[in-house]
């Protein structure tokens, strides 16, 4: 990397001559490194999918969930810092409660997605603090509808129809646009999340990994939750048997 | 400029506390106002009675419709029952600003305990009641209550709760239960109807005799409404009507001296 | 004319953190045994709250207390004592003896000196030596060690009649002859029953319900329980000091 030893980079508080800031893009690179995690904004709801890589065989199958719930219709993943990942849903259910507090209603996606993009934001501006390593994914269903956002470690979120984050992100994007997002209902894509999930997985490089998922939609009752596990042990074997016909 | 996040968006104390000697969570709070805290020293807009009783599936509890401002009846579509989590209702009389309070607490309760953390653990009726009365008696003991009394009823793994706590922090739990005036009117009505009956009362008896009491209520508290709401907590979960009509009758009032047409 | 500058401007109410909750307690020790009693009744003014709230706690195998006075009060000191006593447990692996936990009592009082717990409190239970022993307090923690007492709204009906029945206050012995210092339980349970009958007659905020729990020293006989309809054992082992509870109902009206 050209910016290695320019000394431009050690200081989120300083910008490089072409108006660069290189500790914001570190923590992009943060945000590579991490498995995979896709959200998809579909008719009556969102779906949200996580590759999560199991470091080791000795942990409980099913702990440490990668995604959290911020308030009842609000879920939320990260790739990147896992640490920092748990730091920022705790920032996101205070700002929930916070809006609940001054509004006595529950926050829009729009609304929470702007108030952590503005506390990302923060963190780019001084040279005693470290840029936030991850990206969020927000998703859920409030009062206008379903809404699937991604904050960046710059700060700068965008709405999308589907998102993906992590290592698999680009694969996984190519997938998603394939997809006929507005048309599917939350059940259907339950099952295509998971075969993309699964389908980034490159299992050559990684360990083990266990597939995470939630949903928000008609059939929650507008609460996010895991996906039951009828549901994604049939859409898990769904995504197993499309990778074999892939291959 | 502060270059620690965790103080922005905060008060500063550096003009009495240049040394930060308190630790973070302790740092005195500087007081708003010179003439000191004011304090709820009286309720303003009220409910009226909350009525409850134990019957054969779960607990029914019961409420009118009306909020009042002294002697107006101010507000006459306000809900008095609510539930809080999978198990429990709670109703309200006393102040109605402090019982939307309760419920914006209880709401922040239910989330922080059951919806963030995702573990499966719920709260029962019995962890409400114990949190309110928690939180009723500490504000009576810092001499700023909420003034209000609290029936919380319950249903959770085959049993029946039913308790009361108050402002001052005090609780019991009964069969029967009913705040304010109807705790003279309705309650030695719904003793006599309920007690030794808890197990074979149906819902339909139940709701009869609960209709009946605010009947009574109606036609002898000042601040009742002949609209009402009842609600259900059973193994079949929570359930709250909508906005009911009392039948009522005023014929007899025809043959009372001084009421109707007589003309001596 | 009269004054009536005092109804001029605003009147002052004052949020009163007070209730009476009414109800009667009462403790008599014997040799090698203790009782304590309260009726269950909960009222305020002449209504009845409930039939059933209990007023006399199970704290330790050996140490059972009353409370009476203010509800609130009573339950929250009781969960505090309890509190108290489980930390001492997990400290030091054995439970408070009975005069480190009336001492106790009056410290955590006094500590509220300035906005008293109110609340009558009296703790039954067995000593160290294995006598029974009795402890009553005021609500800001004063405390002496007692053969009996009765507090609450029956006191002073209650607490004469022990008077003249445990410490034979007005009664002549026969001559040549003594007057026991300690009955036998029997004896015992016999005027726990009567006082708390005789106080549901005579005044109102008594009735409904009897609670009565036994303390027996370690090693006693069971002579005085066995064959008592009803007897609940509250106590976590049999080798060691041993607590039972009674029910008996009382007038409701």
């Amino acid at each position: 990397m050209t910016s290695i030893g320019t000394g431009y980079d050690l200081s989120a508080s300083t910008y490089s001559p072409d108006g660069r800031i290189f500790q914001v893009e570190y923590a992009n690179k943060a945000v590579e490194n991490s498995g995979t995690a896709i959200g998809l904004r579909v008719k009556d709801g969102i779906v949200l999918a996580v590759e999560k890589l199991v470091h080791s065989k000795l942990l409980v199958p099913g702990a440490n969930r990668r995604i959290s719930t911020v308030d009842r219709h609000v879920g939320l993943t990260t790739a990147g810092l896992l640490a920092d990942g748990r730091h920022i849903t705790g920032q996101a259910r205070k700002e929930a409660q916070v809006f609940r507090q001054w509004h006595r209603t529950p926050a829009t996606l729009k609304i929470i997605a702007d108030r952590l993009g503005a506390y990302i934001q923060m963190y780019t501006l001084y040279s005693s603090v470290r840029p936030f390593g991850v990206s969020t994914i927000v998703g859920g269903v409030d009062k206008t509808g379903p809404g699937l956002y991604v904050v960046e470690p710059s700060g700068v979120y965008y709405g999308y129809h589907g998102a993906a984050i992590g290592k698999g992100r680009q694969l996984a994007k190519n997938e998603l646009e394939k997809l006929n997002l507005t048309e599917l209902s939350t059940r259907e894509a339950v099952f295509e999340a998971a075969r993309i999930i699964y389908l980034v997985h490159d299992d050559a490089k990684e360990k083990e990994f266990e597939l995470e998922m939630s949903w928000i939609g008609d059939e929650t009752n507008g609460l996010h939750v895991p996906v039951p596990k009828d549901l994604h042990d049939e859409a898990e074997q769904r995504a197993k048997d499309a990778l074999e016909n892939f291959e | 400029m502060d270059h620690f996040p965790t103080n922005w968006g905060r008060p500063n104390y550096n003009t009495f506390d240049a040394h930060a000697t308190y630790p973070l969570h302790v740092h005195p709070q500087p007081s708003s106002s010179a003439d000191g805290v004011q304090h709820t020293q009286q309720p303003i807009v009220t409910g009226t009675s909350v009525l409850a009783l134990k019957y054969k599936d779960g607990i029914m509890l019961a409420a009118d419709n009306l909020a009042s401002y002294g002697s107006l009846a101010r507000f006459k579509g306000v809900q008095r029952l609510q539930a809080v989590g999978d198990y429990t209702i709670i109703g309200a009389s006393g102040d109605m600003a402090d019982f939307q309070y309760l419920q914006y607490i209880l709401d922040n309760l239910i989330i922080s305990e059951e919806i963030n953390p995702q573990d499966g653990h719920k709260l029962g009726p019995s962890e409400v009641h114990e949190y309110l009365s928690q939180l009723l008696y500490a504000r009576r003991s810092r001499m700023n209550p909420l003034w209000n009394s609290v029936l919380v009823g319950g249903f959770r793994d085959g049993q029946r709760f039913l308790a009361y706590v108050d402002l001052l922090g005090t609780t019991y739990k009964a069969s029967t239960l009913a705040t304010g005036y109807g705790a003279y009117i309705a309650q030695p009505l719904l003793r006599k109807a309920v007690e030794g009956k808890e197990d074979t009362l149906t819902e339909d008896e139940a709701r009869k005799i609960m209709e009946d009491c605010l009947r009574v209520l109606f036609y002898r508290d000042a601040r009742s409404i002949n609209q009402y709401q009842i609600a259900t907590i059973s193994a079949a979960g929570a359930s709250i009507s909508g906005s009911l009509k009392l039948e009522t009758s005023w014929g007899f009032a025809e043959g009372i001296r001084g009421y109707g047409g007589q003309t001596q | 004319m009269p004054d009536m500058s005092v109804l001029a401007g605003p009147q002052q109410h004052q949020f009163n953190p007070y209730a009476e909750n009414g109800g009667t307690i009462l403790a008599i020790a014997g040799a090698d045994f203790t009782v304590v009693a309260g009726d269950t009744r909960q009222s305020e003014g002449y209504s009845i709250q409930t039939r059933y709230a209990p007023k006399v706690f199970r704290l330790t195998d050996r140490a059972v207390l009353a409370v009476n006075g203010f509800a609130a009060d009573g339950n929250m000191f009781v969960k505090k004592v309890k509190q108290r006593l489980e930390w001492y447990r997990h400290a030091h692996a054995k439970d408070m003896p009975l005069r480190a936990i009336a001492r106790l009592i009056q410290t955590m009082l006094y500590a509220q000196r300035f906005f008293p717990y109110y609340v009558y409190n009296i703790l039954g239970g067995i000593e160290e030596d294995g006598s029974g022993a009795v402890y009553s307090f005021d609500p800001v923690g004063s405390y002496e060690r007692e053969a009996c007492r009765a507090a609450g709204a029956a006191q002073s009906l209650v607490q004469p009649f022990l008077d003249n029945q445990i410490y034979f206050k007005n009664q002549t012995a026969a001559p040549g002859q003594s007057h026991p210092t300690h009955l036998p339980l029997s004896d015992v349970l016999s005027i726990v029953i009567d006082s708390f009958t005789s106080a549901t007659e005579r005044h109102i905020e008594v009735g409904d319900g009897l609670e009565i729990y036994i303390v027996l020293a370690k090693g006693r006989s069971l002579q005085g329980v066995e064959g008592l309809r009803g007897l609940r054992e509250m106590s976590s082992r049999e080798d060691g000091e041993r607590v039972f509870v009674l029910q008996r109902e009382l007038k409701k009206d």
